[in-house]
């Protein structure tokens, strides 16, 4: 018997459009290859069974690069950013394309930017763009990425001032943007990233892929803040090498998007590397959130701990999966994951899946989910006080999703992602 | 000041009646006492009183200052000038005890058509006032009584109620878990609030509290009802008999 895969308007969109040229089109083709061994995940995979992309990629997004909007819409999208008082250095994308004019970059010698979208890379970016994800979007992700930074660290430098990645999508047109990251922080540097993308009205897809290699007793801390439009499906993979006595704080705050699914693969290539990865999600309508990390552990000494604490409302849904893979050798492993979601209606959901596969016989590792609505004596507490009904949901909420920001060390950033919960609970108390 | 009238409570979820047509007057000025053994309904009352969900009130009245204080949301209440401090004050992680307090004191005076207090202004209230609560800066930095011992929740208790200066306080137990020091400290926080406009209902299982807080009228309550009342020293007779005379 032959089993013909029927392709869907998108996964035939995406093959007719592949023709890679330049350096990188023979990495892009077994990109490609692997994509399409696969297709578009979708939920009889395992990993997938909560976000159906056959599904919910139901017309064609074909892949594009490259503005048709305004400078007025693109200026506009850009001064949405939170981080604009509290960033350093700024390199703007908008619709999968680096902007050197609205961008802003420090001459130093610390530090080398690049735009994965030049026809020269340097070594230190070309050496990293290598096929051989096993997930299929991160794959797709290589074969069509368009754009994106690169940013080296020199070896010792500490760069704490924030740089920010800005990825701005117009959705002027309903297509696929690709861009990647690639960021290396040499032997004993440290740095500050944050990763924003923002978007407008109108169905697209961004996918983004974020590869960060953090050499021996180097330090990144990353935040994310995801606030795409509301038709917007948002992928991303963020692929991580911790490298020996490596230290990575990573937050992901998630307001915006359709569809989210964000995928982190946390690698410890060296012994004592600590990862602490959290984040938080604020999620109403129908608003989806699918996370899932696999943390492998294939060296001893290595610690690694991840808290998320979701919000639904509404008809919302969040899935957390929450992988440790703790490999024969890696004795002495310290791992640790929670999930804690709160659930604002009847309608709204929560997933957790957490999974340990243990080889190890000397490791501490444990995970818990917790799922719940406010809790009423909390709530009669704060009104036998006299405050109102809705002030006192909004200041539960409000607590219970700034739990996951505490891991961010720098406390301007701390303050932005305060005042971004507290304007999504503003939203939801005038709606 | 307070008027309750005839007052019937059952559980909404399990059609118990609890408070079985009790009658209370607390004028202005007085402190009242409610003394009575454990299930006699002294906490449910403080419950009602304050509007926590889940009792249904069948018959009676209770009136605040004239209004009708069961129509009257919780918030309201307290807006009103009703305060609970309660048996077992509620931990409330991620929200710190000033701004806690803060939002608390401002949201009164909204819902009294007053204006916010600023920043600066209201920092000075709080710090003198939990100065003579020994309540520390570090504790006003904390969540709302998250690591709290027994001790500071209660003195914290009393300085919500310094600051949000209510007309009626209602003190749930307070003396439950003090040891002799701490209720000196929470006794003397109570009686500097004593005033000719406030009226106060201290409930308790004990005589002991009453050495610190002298109360002008002693009720007891038994079976849902108040079955006695008196002066100061119904107090100390009770404390002396038990309250196996009053039992149902």
């Amino acid at each position: 018997m032959t089993v013909t895969l029927v392709k869907t308007p998108a996964e035939t969109a995406y093959t007719d459009a592949f023709d890679p040229q330049g350096a990188l089109a023979d990495v892009r083709k077994s990109a490609f290859a692997q994509f399409a061994a696969t297709g578009l995940p979708h939920r009889r995979m395992e990993d997938w069974k909560w976000t159906d992309l056959r599904q919910l990629m139901s017309s064609p997004l074909p892949p594009v690069s490259g503005t048709t909007a305004s400078a007025d819409t693109i200026d506009a999208l850009i001064s949405a950013s939170p981080f604009g008082d509290v960033a350093r250095a700024r390199m703007v994308f908008v619709d999968g394309v680096y902007d050197a004019d609205r961008s802003s970059l420090p001459a130093t010698g610390d530090m080398e930017f690049a735009s994965l979208g030049s026809d020269d890379l340097p070594d230190w970016v070309s050496d990293k763009l290598v096929a051989g994800s096993t997930d299929p979007i991160a794959a797709l992700n290589l074969a069509y990425m368009s754009d994106g930074a690169g940013l080296r660290v020199k070896a010792g430098s500490g760069m704490d001032a924030p740089i920010e990645l800005l990825f701005v999508t117009t959705a002027e047109q309903a297509a696929t943007y690709t861009t990647r990251n690639v960021i290396v922080l040499e032997e004993g540097s440290s740095a500050t990233l944050i990763e924003t993308h923002i978007g407008g009205t109108g169905e697209y897809v961004h996918n983004a892929v974020t590869q960060l290699h953090i050499a021996d007793n180097a330090r990144l801390d990353r935040v994310k803040v995801q606030e795409e439009g509301l038709e917007a499906i948002h992928l991303s993979n963020t692929d991580v090498h911790l490298a020996e006595s490596a230290h990575l704080k990573d937050f992901t705050l998630t307001i915006g998007g359709r569809a989210t699914r964000q995928q982190g693969f946390i690698n410890f290539a060296g012994e004592h590397a600590e990862g602490h990865v959290s984040g938080a999600f604020l999620l109403t309508g129908k608003q989806h959130n699918d996370t899932r990390l696999v943390i492998d552990h294939a060296v001893p000494n290595c610690l690694s701990r991840e808290l998320f604490k979701c919000v639904m409302d509404e008809a919302a849904r969040g899935v957390f999966q929450g992988k440790a893979i703790v490999r024969r050798d890696a004795q002495k492993t310290d791992g640790n994951q929670s999930s804690h979601a709160l659930l604002l209606s009847d309608e709204a959901e929560f997933d957790a899946k957490p999974e340990l596969e243990i080889y190890a016989d000397d490791v501490v590792c444990g995970h818990g989910a917790t799922s719940g609505d406010l809790d009423e004596n909390q709530m009669f507490y704060l009104r036998a006080r006299g405050i109102t009904e809705t002030e006192a949901k909004s200041m539960l909420i409000g607590a219970f999703a700034a739990e996951a920001f505490d891991d961010v060390e720098s406390d301007a950033i701390r303050e932005v992602l305060g005042g971004l919960a507290e304007g999504w609970l503003a939203r939801r108390k005038a709606g | 000041m307070l008027e309750i009238k005839n007052l019937h409570v059952s559980l909404e979820e399990e059609d118990k009646q609890i408070i079985k047509g009790l009658d209370l007057t607390i004028n202005a000025g007085e402190v009242n006492a409610i003394m009575g053994p454990n299930g006699s309904g002294k906490s449910t009352l403080s419950y009602v009183l304050a509007g926590r969900p889940g009792y249904e009130v069948t018959e009676g009245s209770i009136t605040y200052k004239g209004q009708d204080l069961l129509e009257m949301e919780i918030d309201e209440r307290a807006a009103a000038g009703v305060f609970l401090a309660f048996q077992y004050p509620i931990e409330i992680p991620g929200v710190a005890t000033m701004q806690f307090l803060k939002v608390a004191l401002n949201a009164q005076r909204k819902a009294r058509g007053e204006g916010e207090m600023t920043t600066p202004d209201f920092m000075r209230l709080v710090r003198g006032k939990a100065e003579q609560l020994n309540v520390t800066t570090d504790m006003l930095k904390r969540p709302v009584n998250v690591g709290f011992s027994g001790g500071e929740k209660k003195r914290a208790e009393i300085l919500q109620m310094a600051v949000l200066e209510p007309g009626l306080c209602v003190l749930d137990e307070t003396d439950s878990g003090l040891d002799i020091d701490a209720l000196r400290v929470v006794a003397e926080g109570v009686n500097a609030l004593r005033s000719p406009d406030r009226g106060m209902l201290v409930i308790t299982h004990y005589q002991r509290l009453l050495d610190y807080i002298v109360p002008d009228r002693v009720h007891v309550m038994s079976d849902g009802k108040i079955v006695k009342s008196g002066g100061k020293e119904l107090a100390l007779e009770l404390e002396k008999d038990g309250y196996a005379a009053f039992a149902a």
